[in-house]
């Protein structure tokens, strides 16, 4: 099999029929082995049974129903691991994608790069509600990884198979896929892509998710900065208010020896403090330690097939 | 297996737990599993230091009633006993009921009735006769729980419930959470359906709960919101407040700081400077703690699947599958 098209669907009744026939035509041209992959995230509409019957005329479609809404990672997860093709290209059920463009991320591909990105350069979408929130996540997630993604939020990417099945997926991470496939050393590249607006349905996505994705790509920042040496993340930390701790006890010490009169309670207290938090985080980053050598997700082992 | 079995049913019992008679009750509940008209086991888990009850079942064995006694080595809780029921079990459906009567015996063919169109089916027990006070606080429970999780189900004390084999397959709960199976089979995608039940009149049971009972139900429950709400982005959880309390602590500082500085006031016999520190070391605290438990799901994402696949439509591997067996049935 060469190429998986992966497709997380969620109430998108009258986009599956558009949906498979614009995909057919596309990938028709490529003359290659593919399959279509639709997971059915729970829907509560006629999403399943219109999708089956598609895929009891056309083999080549296969169809996933989840128990219930999970959510779009997990959508995307359930349909790449079914996936087997040497190259896996996921995009939104909703047709703002265009499947014409599948064929200049598998050209991309070819180069050599181990991921995809598509960028909507023209995206045609609400401004205030949009667009404006989808530039400043970009730009903050651009400010904390340094990892130059320019749209994030751009469902339509090809990867390489045997890489994407490694990665760990849960929680909303499918956002940030590019971001920890090019943090952890993956070659990725952009490429600008056709953006149509929703014809069907409505937007599944809310106005503020800045928090949550800002939050959640601090943490994949430091798992990944750390990675080599947990101890040693928190051991900065630890060393640093260690230092506060110290100085503020000798400046104590100096303070009452030459004049005596004076209270140095509160200095001693914060004093305390710090190194109270020196110990813990020492501990912390002793216990991370532990954690990273007993998981099963070792980062050396992420991107090696090649 | 020629005489495989359908349903099981499970009940856990201490000497601990407030019990009716064990052969009495046995023998109703077996009552009301007959009129389901399927082959049926009944396994009873207990454990060792539960001299009294051990002498019932042991009474009941005697007589020649077929039932399965297992017995822990120690007692780690409900949960933990429904485990170790469910792994000697080989019914496709599991019956949970409690050591005290709870539900009229005649209910058991409606509760496995209703598994037809969902995965679990817990009962409510409507009206219940009772103290007031009791009432009151089971109610304050479940309110609790709606406005945690969403999620609303009116009596999550009645043990009395019927599911699907998958659904202990795939839901892992241990020590005493066996009182939110129901809402965590939810979380996991299954149907968890809530059917009404007449209440007992002679339920005698007194509810008189220690107070340590109740700390533990709250513990419970903190436990419970905790793995619903927050397991997938530990980082969310702890962050937030971690990131509030650190900036309350900054912008205090900032404040003493400027006074120090500017408006020339000593602060060494201030306490709020000592706050303010407290509040910077506790907020780096929360999410150096909140990082860790991102590191925990991170690294053992891979062996946590929370998502359950209903259906897969895949006419490609169906026809292999066929080509394959009808080649193996050649040879």
């Amino acid at each position: 099999m060469e190429l998986s098209v992966v497709i997380p669907v969620y109430n998108e009744e009258e986009s599956i029929k558009p949906l498979y026939d614009s995909l057919v035509k596309a990938l028709d041209k490529l003359l290659l082995d593919y399959e279509i992959i639709l997971v059915d995230d729970g829907s509560k509409d006629k999403t399943f049974s219109n999708a089956s019957s598609i895929a009891q005329i056309d083999h080549r479609v296969k169809v996933i129903k989840l128990k219930k809404n999970y959510g779009q990672t997990t959508g995307l997860h359930a349909g790449l691991q079914y996936a087997r093709g040497r190259y896996i290209v996921t995009m939104d059920g909703d047709l703002q994608n265009d499947p014409d463009d599948i064929h200049n991320f598998l050209l991309k591909i070819n180069e050599g790069n181990d991921i995809v990105l598509g960028w909507r350069y023209q995206r045609k979408d609400f401004l205030i509600s949009r667009k404006i929130p989808s530039k400043i996540a970009n730009w903050l997630i651009t400010k904390i990884t340094r990892v130059p993604v320019k749209d994030n939020g751009c469902a339509i990417r090809a990867y390489r198979g045997e890489i994407i099945k490694k990665f760990p997926m849960y929680s909303e991470m499918h956002r940030l896929m590019p971001v920890i496939t090019a943090l952890s050393g993956a070659k990725f590249s952009q490429i600008k892509v056709k953006h149509h607006p929703r014809k069907f349905g409505s937007s599944k996505y809310g106005l503020s998710r800045i928090y949550k994705v800002l939050i959640d790509m601090t943490a994949l920042k430091i798992i990944f900065t750390f990675f080599h040496l947990p101890l040693y993340g928190f051991g900065i930390f630890a060393v640093l208010s260690g230092i506060i701790c110290l100085l503020t006890f000798i400046y104590a010490l100096i303070d009452v020896l030459y004049n005596p009169g004076d209270t140095i309670v509160t200095l001693m207290g914060i004093g305390i403090l710090f190194g109270s938090l020196s110990v813990f985080l020492t501990f912390l980053g002793m216990i991370a330690d532990l954690i990273y050598k007993s998981g099963d997700i070792k980062i050396e082992k992420l991107l090696k097939a090649k | 297996m020629s005489n495989s079995i359908d349903l099981s049913v499970i009940i856990s019992i201490t000497d601990l737990h407030s019990h009716d008679k064990i052969p009495d009750l046995y023998f109703r509940y077996k009552k009301g599993v007959e009129q389901t008209n399927l082959r049926y086991e009944f396994i009873y888990v207990t454990d060792r230091d539960s001299v009294k009850v051990n002498a019932e079942l042991n009474d009941l064995l005697n007589i020649g009633e077929s039932i399965k006694i297992i017995q822990l080595g120690r007692w780690f809780g409900d949960a933990t006993a429904l485990n170790a029921g469910f792994e000697n079990s080989s019914g496709k459906i599991i019956l949970t009921l409690a050591p005290s009567q709870q539900i009229n015996e005649t209910e058991i063919p409606k509760l496995i009735d209703s598994l037809a169109d969902s995965d679990m089916v817990i009962c409510r027990r409507t009206k219940r006769l009772g103290n007031i006070f009791h009432n009151v606080q089971a109610k304050i429970f479940h309110y609790l729980i709606k406005l945690a999780l969403g999620i609303a189900y009116h009596d999550l004390g009645c043990y009395a419930r019927a599911f699907k084999r998958d659904v202990l397959l795939n839901v892992y709960i241990y020590g005493d959470q066996n009182r939110f199976l129901p809402l965590l089979a939810n979380r996991y995608g299954f149907k968890v359906k809530e059917i009404d039940v007449k209440p007992l009149h002679e339920e005698l049971s007194k509810r008189v709960y220690s107070f340590g009972h109740y700390t533990e139900r709250l513990v419970n429950l903190i436990s419970i919101f905790f793995l619903i709400k927050f397991t997938r982005k530990p980082l969310r959880f702890f962050g937030f407040p971690g990131i509030l309390i650190f900036t309350a602590g900054l912008v205090l500082a900032l404040y003493l700081f400027w006074l120090r500085m500017f408006a020339g006031e000593s602060l060494a016999d201030k306490p709020m400077v000592l706050v303010s520190i407290l509040l910077i070391v506790f907020g780096i605290q929360l999410f150096a703690i909140g990082l860790v438990a991102e590191i925990i799901i991170f690294t053992h994402a891979k062996d946590s699947k929370e998502y359950i696949i209903e259906e897969i439509i895949d006419e490609s591997k169906s026809k292999r599958e066929d080509a394959k067996k009808s080649l193996e049935e050649q040879i």
